[in-house]
Formats: structure tokens, sequence, C-alpha cells
């Protein structure tokens, strides 16, 4: 049991190569439509191992509850503002609990966002993606928290505004690989150049919060990621006499 | 307005199929649609999904996903023709542009792009098929047998996220009272105001899911090895169902091998009906997977049958 869950992400990997490889006689089979099928089978698999692992790490009760509510804030995020429409603040959240969390919870915080939200907005072939999409928002905002822990809100902020668009070309990669053939660069602009206002939009407005809310947020989600820390205290045997 | 799920229990018979059933159901249904290319095959696809929805009582919520796919089934039909070169039969020139090269629109194009915007209405439709017959709850208890960490993530967000909404109204009202107006100024002035609520709702939630913690591990949260328990029966329906969905699939499959379920747009259009067996396995799927809305009609129509199912 131990070998298989040490091996289980190596055969994960080979497994997802081998689908790519194949798809090369796969798409002859299917008159080159194979990567309608593919795109969700590889996106899922992804998901299932990101899911495992958080499955297989130690997590606290604490840890549990947060990642959850985080999950839920960037989940509300979703909903937009009544007074301030077309602004929703869901990519953001997901990035600064990355940052402050680490990349763990920020890839559940992401993907519980999505799905999670979804239950009430209706799920759709689009919820894997998204899932995929902000998990990965969140995980790479989790590494840059390692790798520059200092990074202030300048950097975290050009940040936010990359992530705008890259999750625009995940979202784009669905409908590209879904239902447009043939699948090559000049299709692909196509279908970018159809979302690049809504990318800009969203971009935009992730740099925006960032830019007012930013440092108000990372502060308060530091406090709280310090008070997940608990340390338990051996009883001395001398102590518990005391006690009595 | 998101005090509930998109499910809505109506006691109907497609409500009270086994998780495991009704997702085997959805998840066929979801790879036939990916795998055909034959226009055909996906209109009957098409046409079984809408029976269904309708059998769980759900063209209202269908027609709002219709308005949904109908601005990306427009743009699938506009960017095929567009970029594809590939077509032989040139019903436009066009001029010519910096990155696509000369602009032609082929007759094939316009069919691929009808073909594949009749896939996308056929996946939106599976999904709000889904969201109509299977409640999450049963769907996140069927999940915590495998990954019981990340099912308790998901279920707690999904409990807190009605909540949470309630919560902000009322720091809203309460920021109203004590002399906030969210409505007036300009979006640079309303823009700290929201800033507050947002500071709010971030500190007193993460509050709350500390004392979450403490109540998790009162309960002795990760103490042990988990326990779990069924509460879905499964009945006969369900045996009827997950059958008829896998006879469709590999009949799906044989007709795939065989050719009758492809078909090739470029360079010239194919035959739409090759030969008998074409006709045959179309209708050997279309039966197949219309198992449980035959049975649900049923189901409504003869007390008797409804309790041997």
């Amino acid at each position: 049991m131990a070998f298989w869950r040490k091996m289980l992400f190596p055969f994960a990997l080979v497994f997802i190569l081998g689908l790519l490889l194949a798809s090369i006689k796969i798409n002859a089979l299917l008159l080159g439509q194979g990567w309608g099928l593919l795109a969700p089978v590889i996106i899922i698999m992804a998901l299932v191992l990101l899911y495992w692992g958080f499955e297989q790490g130690r997590v606290s009760s604490r840890e549990v509850a947060v990642i959850a509510m985080l999950g839920t804030i960037a989940a509300v995020g979703r909903v937009p503002f009544a007074a301030l429409p077309n602004i929703q603040p869901a990519t953001f959240m997901v990035i600064i609990s990355g940052f402050v969390f680490g990349p763990r919870a920020g890839f559940m915080a992401g993907s519980t966002a999505a799905l999670v939200s979804n239950f009430f907005l209706g799920q759709g072939p689009w919820t894997p993606w998204q899932m995929f999409a902000w998990g990965l928002a969140g995980t790479s905002a989790g590494v840059m928290g390692i790798i520059f822990p200092r990074a202030g809100k300048k950097v975290m902020t050009v940040f936010s505004f990359l992530w705008g668009y890259l999750f625009g070309c995940i979202m784009n990669l669905w409908t590209w690989t879904g239902f447009v053939h043939p699948l090559n660069w000049q299709s692909f602009v196509a279908t970018y150049a159809a979302s690049f206002w809504f990318d800009t939009f969203h971009a935009t407005g992730n740099a925006a919060f960032y830019l007012l809310f930013g440092p108000s947020f990372v502060k308060i989600l530091q406090r709280f990621r310090r008070k997940l820390e608990v340390t338990l205290l051996p009883v001395i045997e001398g102590d518990k006499n005391a006690a009595l | 307005m998101f005090d509930q799920f998109f499910y809505q229990d109506k006691g109907l018979f497609l409500q009270s199929l086994h998780p495991v059933a009704a997702l085997s159901y959805a998840g066929v249904l979801m790879v036939l649609a990916l795998l055909f290319t034959n226009p055909l095959y996906l209109l009957g696809l098409l046409l079984v999904i809408i029976l269904a929805v309708a059998a769980v009582d759900g063209l209202a919520a269908w027609e709002t996903y219709l308005k949904i796919s109908l601005g990306m089934m427009l743009l699938v039909i506009i960017i095929n023709p567009l970029v594809v070169h590939a077509g032989e039969t040139i019903i436009w020139w066009g001029p010519r542009l910096p990155v696509f090269g000369r602009l032609t629109v082929s007759l094939e194009a316009i069919c691929y792009g009808a073909a594949m915007s009749v896939r996308l209405l056929a996946i939106i439709s599976i999904f709000c098929l889904y969201n109509l017959i299977v409640h999450p709850d049963k769907v996140l208890s069927l999940l915590a047998r495998f990954a019981s960490r990340s099912a308790l993530v998901l279920s707690l967000a999904t409990r807190m996220f009605p909540a949470m909404i309630r919560q902000m109204e009322n720091i809203r009202e309460v920021q109203v009272v004590r002399g906030v107006d969210f409505h007036a100024g300009t979006l640079k002035e309303r823009l700290p105001k929201y800033a507050a609520l947002m500071n709010i709702l971030l500190l007193s939630s993460l509050e709350d899911s500390l004392e979450i913690a403490e109540a998790m591990q009162a309960r002795a949260f990760g103490s042990g090895r988990r326990s779990c328990y069924r509460r879905d029966t499964w009945r006969p329906r369900d045996s009827l169902c997950l059958g008829g969905s896998l006879l469709a699939l590999a009949v799906a499959v044989y007709g795939q091998a065989k050719g009758c379920s492809t078909f090739s747009f470029y360079p010239e259009l194919d035959y739409l009906i090759k030969g008998p067996m074409t006709v045959i396995v179309l209708i050997i799927i279309i039966l197949a997977l219309s198992v449980p809305v035959v049975l649900s009609w049923g189901w409504q129509r003869c007390p008797y049958f409804k309790a041997k199912i």
C-alpha cells in the first residue's frame, strides 16, 4: 500500500504523457476530435492528483477550517457587488490566500471556490477548468510567497494583473480544444481575440483590488497564519502532582 | 437568492436514483457527446437529453442554459469558418488579413461550426440535467468515502457559502445604520466603504473558522480512522438505468470503431448515413439512453410499476 502511495504520482505523470503521445494515434481514429475528450481527461487527472496530495499530507483541523473559509470567501467573491457591477474579487482572494498560506492551501482555496460557487450558480463543463485555473492561481501565488516572501505591493499587483490574462488563457483552452478545428495557432489567436476584452477587465480588476486591499488583507491573513500554529506542551509528572 | 442549491428536490423519479446510477448516466452522456462527430448522432443525443430534462420538470431552467450557450454557439460558428482553410467548397472570398492570410468561408467549415455548436449545446444541457437530478450533498457523501478530508473542506465551504452572503448583508446593514451610504459618491469614494466591509467580513469569518476548528477538535477530528455510513439504497431502477447507460456506451464504442458515428467534414462533407448500420446503432443508443426517461414516465402513470421498481 505504501509503495502504491509513493508510486501514484509518477504513474499518473507517465499516464498523462502516454495520453499525450497516444493523442497522435487517437486523433487519427477520432478524425482529429481526440482533444475535446483528452483535454478534460488530463485536467481532471491533474485535479485528482492535487486533491490526493492534500489527502496524504498532515493537515490539522485548524488548517481544514481556515482553508474551507478562504475558499468560501473567494466563492462569495464571484457574486458581484450590487453597487459595483462586473467587479469580482475571486481571483484576488485566491491569490492572497495562496501567497500567505502556501501553495497547498492556495490550490484548495481556489478549486473549492470554483466547485462550491458552481453548486449554487450551476455546474457546467467549465467547472474542472475553473477549478484548475483558480487552483493554479493559488498555487503559483504560494510559490511566489516561498521564493519571494518579501514581495511587495508592486510585484504582487503585476502578478495579479498577469493572472487575469492567464486565467482567460486557460479558459480559452477549453473552448479551443473542444469546439474549434483544426487546432493551430491562428485559431487559438482568434479564440483569444474573442475573449481579450473580458480578460483585460479581469486583469485590471485584479490589479485594482491588490492595489487597494492587498496589503491590509495580507496583514489580516498573516495574523491568522500565526494563530494556526498550535504547540502542544508535554505533561511533566511534577506539574501533574502540583495541579492536583 | 443563494440560500438554495441550484438543485431543488421535487420528489421526481430521476431525483430518486442512486447517486452512482445518476452520475454514470450523466457521465456516459458526456463521453458520447464528446465522442460523436456525426451530426445525426449529436442531434439524437440532444433529443434524449432534452426529454430527460423535461422528465424532471426542468425546461424553464434549461432555457437559461440555452441563453448562455447561444452566445458561445455563435462564437463557435463564426470562428470556425474564418480560421479553417481545409474546406473545398468555398462560398465567400474575403480580404487579406495580417495574421490569418486570405479570409475564405467554406461550406464545410460552416457545417463543422454548426455541428460543434450542437455538441456545445448538448454538453451544457447535460450539466443542466446533472444540476437538476443530483443533490450536491449526495455527491459529497459519495466522495467522503474516498477523500474524506477534501469532502469535509467542500461540505464546510458549501454550508458556509449562503451563510456568508447573509453575513455580508448583515455587516452592510450595520454599516448603513452607522451612517455609511454605499450608493453615494463616485467609484473612488465608494471603494473604501467596500474595503471596510470586506475587512470586517474577512476578520469575522476567519475568527469563525477557528471556532469551527475547535468544534472539530472536540469531536475527535483526525484522531483515528474515520467511519462512514450509507444512506442511499440501490433499487431495481438503478440497475436498469446503469444497464442502459453501459449498453449505450458499449454500442457507441462499437459504432465508433466501425465508423458509424464518425463524420468527416474536410475536405468535403461525408455522407450522413453510410449504411443501415448507422441507423441501427443510432436507434439502439437512443433507446438505451432513454431507459430513465421511459421509467420516469411509467413511474408517474402506473402505481404498480412504481411499487415494483
